[in-house]
């Protein structure tokens, strides 16, 4: 336990620069919430630390009407999150963008195999990833409409599944 | 058609063709975007426990060759294409069987926003092998019935229009039976 | 992974979209200038069905069929990710026995999904006779797992807070029989891997990935570990009873394709051996475990090693009887990268192999199509064309 302790306090140092707050959800992960500016500066700590690998980036939609947090704007917000795994210890970047300025800084330059995640991010939250080097459509249908994210909440799909749970 | 036959000479070609088709029915696999499950379990047919093969039943992949289409899956927007394109180039006359519950109704994906619900929403299914996936010996069982079917001379009713995909030129010889 | 202008000689060559699991069914465009691959990149989607979105609208226990069906394969590990996430959002823990006998489907599973990789690797080699041995010897983990849950493909082991089948003597027996059958003939296929010249012609030297770019391109089980890249959730984060039951990370040296398929034999007799110590010592105790029907609020990050590399769920509960958000990430999405980095500068030919060697659910058989002809404008042929070229070059 001591060396999975160690390992998530030698990336919030790495980190310390860069993130706004750090939070311990569980006894194996880091928060670190981080503005858009930083998040390829606190890439690259971890990076040149060789601290752990890129695992996967979440987009989560947070609409207007969260209210889990204190001070959310009106405005709706993509948050996303780069979670860095190293054995057990998971370090989970968090970034957000709102959806005015749905944007983010591409970390392909520093991790080459992000691109796939990146591309993911702009199709289903319509996230503008600025430059990534492909921007070709790689999950939906050809045919699927521009414009239209499916990850975000105010999407609904036409045939919604409406199996109600019965009995408890 | 530019050959005119008399009809007793038609009557027995159709029973060689018949006969031919029935013993040596050549299939093609196509996932539409089923789990996999029912996709191993139909590769698992032409392993050594279950060996069509030695039926004279044939799984190979051109849709040229094909006479039986053995699709899986509950047809996803993208693949829907490819599925027409195969249909269409599948020579009559041609033969679907769906097999999975998710290629019956959409099954477990009910209500996801990237399927169709259902192979026959865009093509004609003679057979329909339910299970979540079936055994190997419900699909055997699946073409045995089409088989049988074809045996004793009855043919599904083909009410249904299938779609062109888009840039698909439709075959120009079709030879209708 | 964008194209250059394409050159004089330069053809795409476009492989099919035909093959299964969530979003790792993909369309290959290979750039080839003769025979050497220049370029490659990747169209997946054929099979993208909108489960993250749909998992949204239905209850935590619906979900749990869901995610097993996210793939025929590696279905039993998904549903494991799915639960275990749940369980610690609720706070319970699954009894010692229920996690043992996940760890026993787990392991049955990737002797399954193994031996399965090991035939449809072999096939695309050229290597037919293999394909069928391996998939005849598979049938006897079918038949283990059929008769432990009753179905062949899903298994449906676990519930939230526990699994629905147990154990009894005669069934371990039954197995352990299986297993000493398996064992003996995973050691023939050993020495096939290793000694067949025309099988080492094919593998050896091919596909190579050090260490540092399997790290850099994000590689995953086996396909990492075969390059030295020692990792493993098993071992470095243990779930269900790995602790309890430890296994041994297996790791080659080399890269190659040849170190791909020893590395898979070995961990399938890992998963041997750790299936005896489990039967030996199996813990007494509840399959399950009460959960509450609503899931606390919180977020939770879930990983596990499917048969093919690290699963990633990241799962988000508002507090109600529905997820808030499940992502999840399979292993093959990150193994996509290295194949489309190592397919550069090595043959047409070899492009199954490689694409193989990630283990990447390939069920059904993705089929390889060679352009050969001097095209005056090099152009992006579909499907379609080659088949039509193909048909007429044969008439």
């Amino acid at each position: 336990m001591s060396s999975l302790e160690e390992t998530l306090q030698r990336a919030e140092n790495l980190l310390q620069p860069y993130g706004q707050s750090f939070n311990r959800p569980e006894l194996n992960r880091l928060d670190v919430y981080l503005q858009r500016e930083n998040l390829l500066a606190a890439v690259q700590a971890l990076l040149e630390a060789r601290w752990g690998y890129l695992s996967t980036i979440t987009g989560i939609d947070r609409p207007s009407a969260a209210v889990e947090e204190g001070q959310t704007p009106t405005e709706g917000e993509i948050e996303v999150l780069y979670s860095f795994c190293s054995g057990a210890a998971v370090v989970s970047l968090r970034v957000r963008a709102p959806y005015s300025d749905a944007a983010l800084p591409s970390i392909c330059p520093l991790i080459p195999s992000a691109t796939l995640g990146e591309r993911e991010l702009m199709e289903m939250f319509g996230v503008k990833v600025e430059g990534t080097p492909d921007t070709s459509r790689l999950i939906l249908a050809d045919s699927w409409p521009e414009g239209v994210y499916p990850l975000r909440k105010s999407f609904v799909p036409a045939a919604r599944f409406s199996g109600e749970a019965k009995g408890g | 058609m530019g050959l005119e036959v008399s009809k007793p000479w038609q009557q027995a070609l159709d029973k060689i063709r018949t006969w031919a088709r029935v013993n040596s029915p050549w299939a093609i696999h196509f996932n539409s975007g089923s789990c996999n499950g029912c996709d191993i379990e139909i590769l698992a047919t032409l392993t050594p426990r279950y060996d069509v093969e030695r039926f004279g039943i044939k799984l190979q992949g051109s849709p040229r060759h094909a006479d039986v289409l053995i699709c899986t899956g509950p047809v996803s927007l993208q693949a829907k294409d490819r599925l027409l394109r195969i249909y269409w180039q599948m020579p009559e006359p041609k033969f679907v069987i769906a097999v999975g519950s998710c290629g019956l109704s959409g099954g477990v994906f009910h209500g996801c926003y990237n399927i169709v619900k259902g192979i026959d929403e865009v093509l004609p299914v003679d057979v329909f092998v339910p299970g979540c996936p079936p055994r190997p010996e419900a699909i055997i069982y699946g073409v045995a019935v089409l088989l049988e079917a074809l045996k004793s001379g009855k043919r599904p009713e083909r009410t249904m229009t299938v779609e062109l995909p888009a840039g698909f030129e439709k075959p120009q010889a079709e030879v209708r039976q | 992974m964008s194209f250059e202008p394409l050159g004089e000689n330069r053809f795409i060559v476009p492989i099919g979209p035909q093959h299964p699991a969530l979003k790792e069914p993909g369309h290959f465009e290979f750039v080839v200038d003769g025979e050497i691959v220049t370029g490659a990149s990747v169209r997946l989607g054929y099979v993208h069905r909108g489960i993250e979105k749909g998992a949204e609208d239905r209850t935590w226990i619906q979900n749990l069929y869901l995610m097993e069906r996210i793939c025929g394969i590696c279905s039993h590990i998904h549903a494991t990710a799915f639960v275990q996430g749940v369980e610690k959002l609720a706070g319970v823990e699954a009894p010692p026995r229920a996690r043992a006998i996940r760890e026993v489907f787990a392991e049955l599973e990737r002797i399954h999904s193994h031996m399965l990789w090991l035939g449809v690797a072999a096939h695309e080699g050229g290597f037919d006779a293999l394909f069928m041995y391996s998939w005849r010897d598979r049938e006897v983990v079918m038949d283990m797992l059929e008769m432990l849950s009753g179905n062949r493909v899903h298994y449906s082991a676990n519930l939230i807070g526990g699994v629905k089948y147990d154990l009894n003597p005669e069934m371990m027996d039954k197995i352990r029989d299986g297993l000493n059958y398996l064992e003996e003939r995973l050691a023939h296929y050993l020495d096939v891997v290793n000694h067949d010249e025309t099988f080492i012609g094919r593998t050896r030297g091919i596909g190579t990935m050090t260490r540092e770019q399997a790290q850099l391109l994000g590689a995953v089980g086996p396909t990492a570990r075969a390059s030295n890249f020692a990792f493993d959730v098993r071992v470095d984060a243990p779930y269900a009873a790995y602790a309890e039951f430890p296994v041994e990370m297996v790791v080659a040296q080399e890269g190659d394709l040849h170190a791909r398929f020893v590395v898979r034999i070995l961990e399938t007799m890992e998963s041997i051996r750790v299936l005896r110590r489990i039967f030996d010592n199996l813990p007494e105790s509840e399959l399950v475990t009460r959960v509450p029907r609503r899931i606390p609020a919180g977020e939770t990050i879930s990983r596990v090693e499917a048969p093919r590399g690290e699963l990633f769920y990241f799962i988000a509960s508002s507090g109600g009887e529905k997820p808030e958000r499940v992502k999840v990430r399979t292993p093959s999405l990150c193994n996509w990268g290295t194949v489309i980095t190592l397919a550069v500068g090595h043959k047409l030919a070899d492009m199954p192999m490689i694409l193989a060697g990630i283990d990447p659910c390939f069920s059904c058989n993705d089929r390889l199509v060679m352009v050969k002809r001097n095209h005056q404008d090099p152009q992006v042929w579909t499907w379609a064309d080659l088949r039509n070229y193909g048909i007429e070059y044969y008439r």
